[in-house]
């Protein structure tokens, strides 16, 4: 029992590092511009399909599809705030940009449909079906990789958070983007550099995702109502929470899978996020808004 | 440069933002019979619906020829969406713009339950060929027709056959909870066990799980397993298979598990399962091995067509078109002619196989599930155990 125990804690650990790579772009760009991404899963979706054409192109070189996932999803960004939310925010209505994720969301995927078909594609890295197996517990060398690859992601991103000037200039414009304006600090850069990083963090997210996910033009949207429930578990715009709280998910998803039944998963996810908005509204590290991000 | 980039957006989106219908139409003549195709053309169950398409397509050309007693056939597609919200707007939508003779599909269980008393209503018959769900015809409506054996049929079939083929004694079924996943589940679980045999664990999930990873160690941890009947769509399906394979549970990861399938998975599924898909053992609506002419005839002229080997859901959207072809050649004209032509079917013979339907409107034959097994070259080998 304790072997399995432990192979569930590290299906759960594998699971919530995906979460937490989908849910960090999300909350990065509420924490700077108070507004929901719908459009975000699909970006995801975008970064999966790129990484796996990549990869094949590339004969089995699947660190090449990440990165090309990866920049990929920072073009998208740049053109989805460049075209639509930045003109769209100049008219002061804070509606018409959440709309608009959700237009340019249902765009993507009619898109993609189209373009790549319904039929789900196998995305098989060469690192899929190699088992590393130790002591009765087994770990692909895939979920090996996603592990590495979200910690590195989070160490990097919190280093530039806290330490560059860059990230320091996004946490102002988070507090009071008109006062990080009077010091000089350009507020629509740093709002165009928070869609490039969270949309990069998305595209990366689905080239890691996408051999772990059913891959088809909806694969983002499955995973994004779980991210949505950790980013507000986490606290909004809060990137320890978001950490914290995707880990918590991922376990709780592979432990009610081994002592419930995964038929569970969604009614514990969910209980918690209600739990979690009635009796600390504001999530589980938030305290203020000015400290998110 | 904003309004530039505003303006390609919005021309892209004009150009994919087009409606998931369409219509097969080349007829204006009164002589038509206009045949509603319900199919899941988006989400998870799309891939039904691509395939379906291409069936019905090669039938219309064949019949379009020459007509049958007169008529032409038009073919008129919604998006039902393999759910019963989506199925029932289209299904509306289908009654009151298109006006069929008879429609076709829908694939998944949910959706046909939900299309069917729509149909009733509307005094059209409803020819279905994918959907398991035994509520689809017990007590079923007399204007719903199903040319595939039943879950019941199906799950007794598959039980018998693990226990006494393959000698298995243990069972573990994983399924998605859907009507057709957890009715499937219940019938092999009942036959299983009157059997002999002995279920360790019946683990239902819903469409949204991605990660099987947790549900492949919760089976590894049960001990010997004998079989794994699997209910659930491809893509779930493939992920399943290759998480039993890394937990070493399946013959293809070296355990000692067969994996058993459903008509639900399509052809290539082994191809994208790769190796982790050894053994498994899973029952197809459509043997492209069969020799008959009739199965010879159509896996030449889908070739032809498509420049690719037909699948089942080819066959089976096919034999539907061809089914109701051959109601009109007996005197079908109209939505209750073709009903009542339908209810009269004896011993049509289809690629799938061949078609009798009881009172009830379920097809009485068992010839129409074949058995294949899983190479080591990813090919399979056909078990004929029906």
């Amino acid at each position: 029992m304790l072997t399995v125990v432990l192979q569930q804690g590290i299906n759960g650990i594998v699971v919530g590092s995906l979460y937490v790579l989908v849910a960090l772009g999300l909350t990065l760009i509420y924490g700077v511009l108070v507004q929901i991404n719908f459009a975000h899963a699909d970006i995801v979706t975008v970064g999966a399909f790129v990484a796996y054409f990549v990869t094949h192109w590339l004969s089995g070189n699947y660190f090449a599809g990440i990165a090309a996932a990866l920049a990929v999803g920072a073009v998208f960004g740049w053109l989805m705030n460049a075209a639509i939310f930045a003109p769209l925010r100049d008219r002061g209505n804070e509606l018409l940009p959440l709309i608009a994720t959700i237009g340019v969301s249902i765009m993507l995927q009619n898109a993609m449909l189209v373009l790549l078909g319904p039929i789900p594609y196998a995305f098989n890295t060469p690192y899929s079906n190699e088992v590393i197996r130790l002591g009765g517990t087994f770990l692909t060398v895939q979920n090996a990789l996603i592990i590495i690859v979200s910690t590195i992601t989070i160490v990097l991103l919190y280093a530039f958070m806290k330490f560059t000037f860059l990230g320091k200039a996004l946490r102002a414009v988070s507090q009071d983007r008109e006062t990080a304006g009077l010091m000089g600090i350009n507020p629509n850069y740093v709002i165009m550099l928070t869609f490039v990083i969270a949309s990069a963090l998305a595209g990366m997210g689905g080239a890691m995702l996408g051999p772990v996910l059913v891959l088809t033009p909806f694969a983002g949207t499955s995973v994004i109502v779980k991210a949505f429930a950790i980013v507000i578990i986490g606290g909004f715009g809060n990137v320890e929470g978001t950490i914290i709280a995707g880990l918590i998910v991922g376990l709780i998803e592979s432990y009610t899978t081994q002592f419930l039944d995964p038929g569970w998963i969604d009614i514990v996810v969910f209980a918690l996020l209600l739990l979690t908005l009635a009796v600390r509204p504001t999530g589980l590290v938030a305290e203020r808004r000015e400290e998110n991000v | 440069m904003t309004k530039w980039l505003y303006c390609a957006l919005l021309m892209v989106a004009s150009i994919f933002g087009a409606p998931a219908v369409s219509t097969t139409s080349a007829f204006a003549a009164d002589k038509t019979i206009k045949i509603g195709a319900l199919f899941p053309i988006s989400g998870p169950g799309s891939y039904f619906g691509t395939q379906d398409k291409q069936g019905v397509e090669l039938a219309l050309e064949q019949l379009n020829k020459a007509g049958v007693n007169g008529y032409k056939f038009e073919v008129k597609y919604e998006d039902s969406a393999c759910s019963p919200l989506p199925a029932t707007q289209a299904t509306k939508r289908l009654i009151e713009q298109f006006k069929p003779d008879v429609a076709i599909g829908e694939e998944c269980s949910d959706a046909t339950l939900a299309i069917m008393p729509i149909m009733a209503r509307a005094k059209i018959p409803l020819l279905n060929a994918g959907s398991s769900s035994i509520k689809i015809t017990e007590p079923g409506n007399p204007w719903t027709f199903r040319i595939m054996p039943n879950e019941v049929m199906q799950g007794i079939d598959i039980a018998n056959n693990a226990y006494k083929r393959l000698n298995a004694r243990t069972a573990v079924i994983l399924h998605e909870n859907t009507n057709a996943g957890i009715g499937n589940a219940k019938v092999f679980a009942d036959t299983f066990t009157k059997d002999g045999g002995k279920i360790l664990a019946d683990i239902g999930f819903g469409r949204d799980v991605n990660d099987f990873t947790s549900i492949a160690t919760r089976v590894a941890g049960l001990g010997q397993i004998d079989v794994i009947p699997t209910y659930t769509l491809e893509g779930q399906g493939l992920k399943i298979t290759q998480a039993l394979a890394q937990a070493g549970v399946v013959k293809g990861g070296g355990g000692h598990a067969i994996q058993l399938g459903t008509i639900w998975l399509p052809f290539g599924f082994e191809q994208k399962a790769g190796k982790a898909a050894l053994g498994y053992i899973r029952i197809v609506q459509f043997d492209p091995t069969d020799q008959r002419e009739v199965v010879r005839k159509f896996v030449d002229a889908f070739k032809a067509k498509y420049n690719q080997s037909p699948t089942h859901l080819n066959a089976h959207a096919y034999d539907q078109i061809m089914l109701i072809a051959d109601v009109v050649k007996r005197g079908g004209k109209d939505a209750q002619s073709i009903r009542d032509g339908l209810a009269a079917t004896k011993n049509f013979v289809g690629v799938t196989g061949s078609v009798e339907f009881d009172k009830h409107n379920q097809n009485v034959k068992m010839d129409t599930v074949h058995y294949m097994e899983t190479k080591p070259d990813l090919s399979w080998t056909a078990l004929k155990w029906n």
